[in-house]
This record gives structure tokens, C-alpha cells and sequence, in this order.
């Protein structure tokens, strides 16, 4: 048994948890209420359906009256949005102890969510978390969802994973973090939030997924045609990533079945672990059965910048290593035959010194859509995940708005109010310009 | 699969791929002068032939278009392979060892592939398939009867588009040995269907989902096979030319959607044949080409009886430009869900204020073009609406007090809720409903007489003085009219509005317009 724990920490990442939950209960034949669906009884009883069931033990912990209880955890400072879980269509599904709520947000402050408040909680969570490890016989590790902008994701998230390092030592952290975006930005302050966050959060994560909001609006927009997504569909999309990445640790499959490999695969250096993802193909349930996508298209589509979850240009960059994860009705025979025939694949560039490689795996477990969503349900899906040099893009601009916003000081009065110095915005800016040297110092030739 | 020279007279009407295009065989038989027999073939693509069927004087068989046809000699056509034949070749695979296997680059990085070796091994158990696709390749019968079912019965999901089956009798013959079908795509398939007895009885008893867009099926087709789809959820059905000539009588009463989209035959009066359909909540009528929508069985105001069940309904890329389609959409009794992209209605310089007036006139819309409407969006939109047709309103007929209100029916047939509006929101006050005067200086000057109630002989005169003119100023033009000192001046006014009521001008520094003087009053002057 190699269980993952999930654990979702403020806005974001609760309600992107709430997706990715409702996505997986759905592949898994769970019902809302956590037990599993009559017609898949039947197959889980059969001796070699065994093996399927351990696997989705990692992320699912069956009680004795059969009922499957996600493994995760959902925290706040403030109940509202877990209030939403609470009364929502999963309340069943969890036990009220998975799910923690603080009284008094953290006001998209990280020194809130650090220090003043996150300190009143973060004792209570460490021991819910505690009674979650001891449900498990061989926990692999933790996969933490947060948003880098706000207060609870970015200051409690910091917290939460310096007190996990030092707990469980030498479980992998995996993170799914929503990078901040200026036209869906809700607080001025993100680029505060952030860097402060990813630089103490740096030497404790061990990869970091992200999703960056104006990437998955533009997503939204060309290729589901909505021009104005609501935070449901964005959470949707990112569930069908989530899934994709996830989907060797819950079904059976080949490549990443367990938290060291990402490492192994995808992470070169410690800190150069932020992987960008692609995945295809995106279509608008409108547009069900109208086209038809071959495992070809969807192949060369990974390495078009409209799929990515991060903006930024790889054709900029140099890849480090890269996976690529089929998913649903695909043969082995199609997929080497488009890869061959992929048009670009000469101009993707790598490294001199590449260790990883590119790994391609099949899992035949079928994409799933939420019913009466707004992605249309394939038979075959694609998923890539690649460590690039391009992606320090995306610290670029979040670098160039923090000194923005420092140069003046503006709004620095609201941390060190509550507790801060400004020592610390200082040091977390030199560790990201470290870092920024860092992805500039791998990609260079010998 | 090539067929040899033992092709019989059967062979009219099979579906054959030549170097990738796809053909109907019309005619097999001689062609004098030249020896040897000849395929008559009326390709897919109508440009792609030399003629229409006709050569030397001769009709040889029949073709829609002038360059349709074409004589091939049999051995060049690839008349598919079996149904299992298919699935074989695509998934009984043998695992490549290593010094076969090509090395494949991406980069300058060799493509290791993992773990294709037991996916291989898994997808070769063919009974244990449940979800597969065999499009294009090439499947144009269902070979041995019962092969199917010994060899892959588990089969729930057959993505069986761009094939060469060429009759209904294919399908079912293979349909009838997975009886756990619930998916069928047969897309792009040129698909002859039957005059008798469509499919054994069972047949599709499981399925759910039937796609057969660009199949040239026919309505009264597929409500002819229908019969034997009693389980049917999701039927598309796009790229038909579909004309719907009958309605579903006992078929079809559990499809939850119909796909009808780019069907161009298709208007407004064949929609009422499908009117009834209890179980429709999704409907998708995109790129048909209509342009107006009623639903005569309800007046102004009135819920249809028609689609009670449809929640969604898509008119992308039509013809749509009148606002009394829009009015029409809001008799239907479920609808939350519309999306009318690239209408006339919805494109062009008014698009943003054309899509706030729908939601206004469709009251319990909650997704206009896939985009969720908050609360606050359709309350600014409601707002808008009521102001924006106030002025019509009170044209026709409309008034504050609900006593006197007796709008037009021309104005109520054209804006059905603004009844309602005005009871959720307060009929309109005047104030709001006033147009803003574009800014000229005639428009600011107030026409006023000048009266001087103390001096009987003296004349009453009429001046035109801005608005904005001071009182002192005003006392400053009466002294060198009146001929009197500016400090003896008592100036005070009354309107017309308020009769016998004088308002004092006191103070020295205000305006004619602070004191409320309006065009039309008159200013009294005493000394």
C-alpha cells in the first residue's frame, strides 16, 4: 500500500479540491455518499479486479460498512468556503474531521496566514494529519493544492510545509499551485504572497505543479468558447489535470506509479522542480462527436502553447526532461507512429547534459468528464509534463511586479504589521533572483 | 483486403477505399471496348471523378454529380476487412524486441517508452476490451456470425467512424453479439437502411449513445430504426440534411439529447414535430440556417406546452436577427441554458447590449453562451432593459400608476416582461426616462417673463437668461431696463406649476437655476 495523502489549503485549493474529489469519484464508481456504484461492485469482487482495488487505496481509505473515505484534508481560515464542502453535494463523503475551518480570514495577507493566524491552527491540523498517516501502512507522501496568491495559500501553506519536512522527514511533497494572473487578479498583493511564499516554500517541496489562471482562461475562451469562465469550469479543467498526473498513483499503469518517481523523472536539481503541464484534447461538449482527434493530433497539440497551463514559450527554452502520459484507448502502435511523424519534434530542443529523458507511458483507465460539464468526454487524452527552461518566465514577471511594488514599499505596512520584517521580502526576492540564475545556469551549452 | 476476380453482382452498393477516398460501387461488369471487368464507382467526394456514370453514349450507372464517377479495374479497391479482422490488427500486437525497434528521437533524446509491453499484453485479452475505437480502419462487414460475441463481448463503447459499412444489416449484425453496447459511433459511414424489419429483437437493448453525423440518414430512417433503440439517451445526427417529416410517436421518448446541427432543411414549423419529446433536456440546433422560432400554443406572456423538459438549447451560427425570437424563447417552460453565438443578433457593434437585453427577456436564464449569469449581471441587465424601453412604454400607453397603466398590445408583444419588470423593480420614473438635451446654449436658456406686480404701467416684458445667471447679475440687467437701482430690487418668481405661490430670490450669489426657475415662469419685480 503506497497511500497519498491530499491535503487542500485555502480558497483555491478547496475548491479545487472539491473538483479533483468529484472527478476521481466519478472514475472510481464512487457515489457522493462513498460507496461505490452497484454495476462496479461486481467487478471489484473478481480476483483480478484485486489489483485495481489496491491502487485506488492510495487516494481512498475503504471503512468497514464499505463506505471509500478520500484521504485528504481541506483547511481555511475562514468557513465559508469549506462551509460550501460542508453543505455540499460531498458533504457525505467526508468525515467533518477532514475538514477544518479557522473564524477570521487571512485577508490576502501571507503574514496572516504565517504567522499571526496560521499559528492558532496549525497545531490541529498537524494532528488531523497525524490521524490520517496512522490510516495508512506505507505513506508515500503528501500532495498539497494552494493558490501562490493568497493569504491561506501562501503564508499557512509555508507554514504547513516546513512542520511536514520536519514530521515526516523524507515523504515527497508534491504541490499543484495556482500561479497568480493580472486579469483575474483579486488582490494587489499577490506578488508579495507569492515570492514570499515560494522561497519558503522552495527547500521543502519536492515538485511543484503549476496552473497559471490567465492560461486556463485562455483555454476556456478558444477552445470551449466561453468567454467568460466562471471559477467552476477553471477548476474543472485543472480537475482533468490533476487527474492525468494522478492517474498511474490511483489505476493501475506503467510510468509515475509512485510520488519518487515525478522526482526521479522530472526533477534534475532540488529547486528546479517546477514542471509545466499540457494536456489535450480540450473540446467544448457543444462540439461532441464533431471531430474527431487522432492519437497524432493530440500528440503534437501538447507542444502548442494554447494547451499549456503556464503561459510561457518553451520554444524559448530548453527542456530538462519530459514526460508524456496517454490515457484511455490507446495503442502502443499509434503512439510510436506519431511521435515519428510529429512535424516539430526536431525543433524541440533538450539540453546537452539531459539525464531523464523522455518517458511515454499509457494508462488505459478512460478520460471522464463530469456530466452536463463543459468538456465534451474522449476516448483518448494526452497529458504532458516537462521540466523547461521557459517556465522561469513565469518568475520573471512575478519577480518585475514584487519590485515593482517594493521599490515604493507600497502596502508593506499590512505584514510587518503583523509581524513581519522587511528583511524577509529582501531575502525571499534574492532567493527567487537566485533562482531565475539557476534555470538560466541549466540551460546553457558547455 | 484486396478482393480477387470472384466478385459477384452483390457487390453493388459496397462501401471501397481507393488510395484513402472512399466510393460507392455503382456498376461492376465490361466497359467495351476495352477487356476485362470494370468497378463503377460514385466516389464520396463528387469532384473526385471523370464523368457521371456515362461513357461512350453509354449509362452504365447513375451518379448525383457530373464528376462523380469513375471506372476502376477491382483490384485497386479495398473492399475493408471484418470486424474482428480490424480489432485484431489494432490491438493483438506482438512486443517489438529491442533490436527490431526503431530508435525514435524527439530533440536530440531517444523516446523511451515504458511499460508498452504489458499495455500490449492487456489490450491483446480481447475479451476484456470494453472501450474501443476502429475508425478508418477500413471495417466493411461483421465477418462469421458469432465471433464477435465469443471473442470481445465486453465491448461497451465502439468508435466505429470513417469505416466502409455500407448497410444497417452491418451494424446490427455486429451490434446484436455486444450486448453490452452503449456508445455506437458509426459517423461518416454511408449507411443504406432497411425497408423491413430493422433489427432482432435485443439488439441495441443497451445503448445509450448513437452518433451517425454525415451518414446520409434520413428522419423517417432513423424513426424506422428507432423501434429498436428503446434505451436511447444521446442521438446525433449532424450533417444530414435532415428535413423532419413525422414526429417520434412511441420512439425515442427517452433521449435526453438531439444533436441536429448543420441540418439546413430543417425550419422553424418541422421543430413542432418534435415538440414532444418528453425527456429532451438538450437540444443542439447550430449552423441550420433558421432564422425565426414560435411557438403558437402560447399568447403574450404564456408558458408553451412544447419541449417542457428543455434545458439547453444551442443556436449557434444561424440567421437570427429578430428580437421576437428571443421573445419566444422565454414561453419555454425549463429553459436555463442558451447559447446564440454569431447570430446577427449577437455580433457586430451592439453585441454587449443585445446579450444584457436576453437575459432580461428570458427570465430564468442562468447560462447565456456557456458563460453563468450572476445574480448582479441579470439585475444591471434587468435595470437596463426597463430603462432603456421606458420611454416606448409610456409612448404606448404605459403609466406609473397601475390604474392607468394600459400599455399597447404592439408594445407588449414586443417586450413580454416588462410587465414583470416593472412589478420586480418599480415602473420607471420619469426622471429616469429623460433623455439628456445635447448641450447647446439655447438649450440653457430659460424663456422667462417679467412682471411687475407693484407698477401696473408698466409694460410686462420677456427675456432669455441662462440658467446659470447669478441673481445679482439678473438685478443688475432689470435696473438698467427698469431704470431703477440695483439695491431697491426685490426680485421673486412663480411658475405656472404653482399658481399663486411666490418663491423669493433672495440670495445675491445663486443662480436662476438653484432656485428651480424653469422655462416658462415669471419674475416678479418690485422697488
Amino acid at each position: 500500500q503506497r497511500e497519498c495523502l491530499s491535503i487542500h489549503v485555502g480558497q483555491a485549493g478547496i475548491q479545487i479540491g472539491d473538483a479533483c474529489w468529484e472527478l476521481y469519484c466519478l472514475e472510481h464508481g464512487i457515489h457522493p455518499d462513498g460507496f461505490i456504484l452497484d454495476n462496479r461492485k461486481d467487478q471489484l469482487e473478481s480476483a483480478e479486479t484485486e489489483h485495481m482495488d489496491a491502487s485506488f487505496n492510495t487516494f481512498f481509505c475503504e471503512t468497514r460498512a464499505g463506505k471509500h473515505v478520500p484521504r485528504a484534508l481541506f483547511i481555511d481560515l475562514e468557513p465559508t468556503v469549506i462551509d460550501g464542502i460542508r453543505t455540499g453535494k460531498h458533504r457525505s463523503l467526508f468525515h467533518p474531521e477532514q475538514l477544518v475551518s479557522g473564524k477570521e480570514d487571512a485577508a490576502n495577507n501571507y503574514a496572516r496566514g504565517h504567522y499571526s493566524l496560521g499559528s492558532e491552527i496549525i497545531d490541529l491540523v498537524l494532528e488531523r494529519i497525524r490521524k490520517l498517516a496512522e490510516q495508512c501502512s506505507g505513506l508515500q507522501g503528501f500532495l498539497i493544492f494552494r493558490s501562490l496568491g493568497g493569504g491561506t495559500g501562501s503564508g499557512f501553506t509555508s507554514l504547513l510545509m516546513e512542520h511536514l519536512s520536519i514530521q515526516y522527514g523524507r515523504k515527497t511533497k508534491l504541490e499543484f499551485s495556482v500561479y497568480p494572473a493580472p486579469r483575474i487578479s483579486t488582490a494587489v498583493v499577490e506578488p508579495y504572497n507569492s515570492i514570499l511564499t515560494t522561497h519558503f516554500t522552495l527547500e521543502n517541496s519536492d515538485c511543484t505543479f503549476m496552473v497559471d489562471n490567465e492560461a486556463l482562461y485562455d483555454i476556456c475562451h478558444h477552445k470551449l468558447g466561453v468567454e467568460r469562465p466562471s471559477y467552476t469550469i477553471i477548476n474543472r479543467l485543472i480537475g482533468q489535470a490533476v487527474s492525468s498526473i494522478t492517474a498511474s498513483l490511483r489505476f493501475e499503469g506503467p510510468l509515475n506509479v509512485d510520488l519518487n518517481e515525478f522526482q526521479t523523472n522530472l526533477v534534475p536539481y532540488p529547486r528546479i522542480h517546477f514542471p509545466m503541464t499540457a494536456f489535450a484534447p480540450i473540446i467544448s461538449a457543444d462540439n461532441a462527436y464533431h471531430k474527431d482527434f487522432s492519437v497524432a493530433d493530440i500528440t503534437t497539440a501538447c507542444f502548442e502553447v494554447s494547451n499549456q497551463l503556464v503561459k510561457c514559450d518553451p520554444r524559448l527554452g530548453k527542456y530538462m526532461a519530459c514526460c508524456l502520459l496517454y490515457r484511455g484507448d490507446v495503442v502502443p502502435k499509434d503512439v510510436n507512429a506519431a511521435i515519428a511523424a510529429m512535424k516539430s519534434r526536431n525543433s524541440v530542443q533538450f539540453v546537452d547534459w539531459c539525464p531523464t529523458g523522455f518517458k511515454v507511458g499509457i494508462n488505459s483507465q478512460p478520460p471522464m468528464t463530469m456530466p452536463g460539464g463543459e468538456m465534451a468526454k474522449v476516448q483518448q487524452a494526452v497529458c504532458m509534463l516537462s521540466n523547461t527552461t521557459a517556465v522561469v518566465e513565469a518568475w520573471a514577471r512575478l519577480n518585475h511586479k514584487f519590485d515593482l511594488m517594493y521599490a515604493k514599499k507600497a502596502f508593506l505596512h499590512w505584514y510587518i504589521r503583523e509581524g513581519m520584517e522587511e528583511e524577509e521580502f529582501s531575502e525571499a526576492r534574492k532567493d527567487l533572483a537566485c533562482l531565475e540564475k539557476d534555470y538560466e545556469e541549466v540551460g546553457q551549452s558547455f | 483486403m484486396i478482393m480477387n476476380d470472384t466478385l459477384t453482382s452483390d457487390v453493388i452498393g459496397r462501401r471501397v477505399s481507393v488510395n484513402g477516398e472512399c466510393a460507392t460501387v455503382r456498376f461492376y461488369g465490361t466497359v467495351p471496348p476495352v477487356a476485362g471487368l470494370w468497378l463503377g464507382v460514385e466516389w464520396d467526394n463528387p469532384e473526385r471523378g471523370k464523368h457521371d456514370g456515362s461513357h461512350g453514349g453509354t449509362v452504365y450507372f447513375k451518379c448525383s454529380h457530373p464528376t462523380g464517377g469513375s471506372f476502376i479495374r477491382p483490384h485497386k479497391a479495398n473492399f475493408g476487412v471484418d470486424f474482428l479482422t480490424a480489432l485484431r490488427d489494432r490491438y493483438e500486437d506482438e512486443p517489438e524486441d529491442d533490436a527490431k525497434k526503431q530508435i525514435v528521437t524527439i530533440g536530440n533524446i531517444p523516446v523511451e517508452t515504458i511499460g508498452f509491453g504489458s499495455v500490449i499484453k492487456k489490450q491483446s485479452q480481447l475479451s476484456e476490451l470494453r472501450d474501443i475505437s476502429l475508425r478508418s480502419c477500413a471495417v466493411s462487414c461483421s465477418g462469421d456470425k458469432g465471433d464477435i460475441a465469443s471473442t470481445c463481448p465486453n465491448i461497451r463503447v465502439v468508435n466505429l467512424s470513417q469505416n466502409l459499412l455500407s448497410a444497417w444489416e452491418e451494424v446490427t449484425d455486429i451490434a446484436e453479439q455486444l450486448r453490452h453496447l452503449e456508445v455506437l459511433d458509426l459517423s461518416e459511414n454511408k449507411l443504406r437502411f432497411p425497408l423491413g424489419s430493422p433489427a432482432p429483437v435485443g439488439t441495441f437493448a443497451a445503448l445509450k449513445v448513437l452518433v451517425l453525423n454525415r451518414t446520409g440518414v434520413t428522419w423517417a430512417e432513423v424513426l424506422h430504426c428507432a423501434q429498436g433503440w428503446p434505451a436511447l439517451e444521446e442521438l446525433y445526427l449532424k450533417s444530414n440534411n435532415i428535413s423532419i417529416s413525422e414526429r417520434p410517436a412511441d420512439v425515442l421518448q427517452l433521449v435526453r439529447l438531439l444533436d441536429l446541427s448543420s441540418n439546413q432543411s430543417i425550419d422553424e414549423n418541422q421543430l413542432f414535430l418534435i415538440a414532444y419529446l418528453p425527456r429532451l433536456e438538450r437540444l443542439i440546433l447550430g449552423d441550420i440556417g433558421i432564422s425565426s422560432l414560435h411557438f403558437p400554443d402560447a399568447g403574450v406572456g404564456c408558458k408553451t406546452a412544447m419541449f417542457p423538459s428543455l434545458q439547453s438549447l444551442v443556436l449557434d451560427d444561424n440567421r437570427i436577427s429578430q428580437w421576437s425570437v428571443i421573445n419566444e424563447l422565454d414561453k419555454l417552460q425549463s429553459l436555463h441554458s442558451l447559447s446564440c453565438l454569431r447570430n446577427p443578433l449577437t455580433v457586430g457593434s451592439e453585441a454587449k447590449t443585445h446579450l444584457q437585453f436576453i437575459i432580461a427577456k428570458i427570465g430564468q436564464l442562468r447560462t447565456l453562451n456557456r458563460c453563468e449569469i450572476r445574480p448582479e449581471e441579470r439585475r444591471g441587465a434587468e435595470l437596463d432593459y426597463r430603462k432603456a424601453f421606458g420611454k416606448e412604454w409610456k409612448e404606448a400607453g404605459g403609466h406609473q400608476d397601475p390604474d392607468q397603466d394600459r400599455p399597447s398590445e404592439a408594445f407588449l408583444a414586443a417586450h413580454p416582461r416588462y410587465q414583470a419588470l416593472c412589478r420586480k423593480y418599480g415602473a420607471p420614473e420619469d426622471g429616469e426616462l429623460k433623455t439628456q438635451q445635447p448641450f447647446l446654449l439655447k438649450n440653457q436658456l430659460l424663456t422667462l417673463k417679467i412682471n411687475c406686480p407693484d407698477r401696473p404701467d408698466q409694460k410686462a416684458l420677456e427675456k432669455q437668461l441662462p440658467d446659470s445667471m447669478t441673481i445679482q447679475k439678473v438685478k443688475g440687467l432689470l435696473s438698467r431696463l427698469l431704470k431703477v437701482p440695483v439695491s431697491d430690487l426685490l426680485l421673486a418668481y412663480e411658475s405656472p406649476k404653482m399658481p399663486g405661490r411666490e418663491i423669493e430670490l433672495e440670495n445675491d450669489q445663486q443662480s436662476l437655476q438653484f432656485y428651480s426657475v424653469e422655462n416658462g415662469d415669471c419674475l416678479l419685480v418690485r422697488w
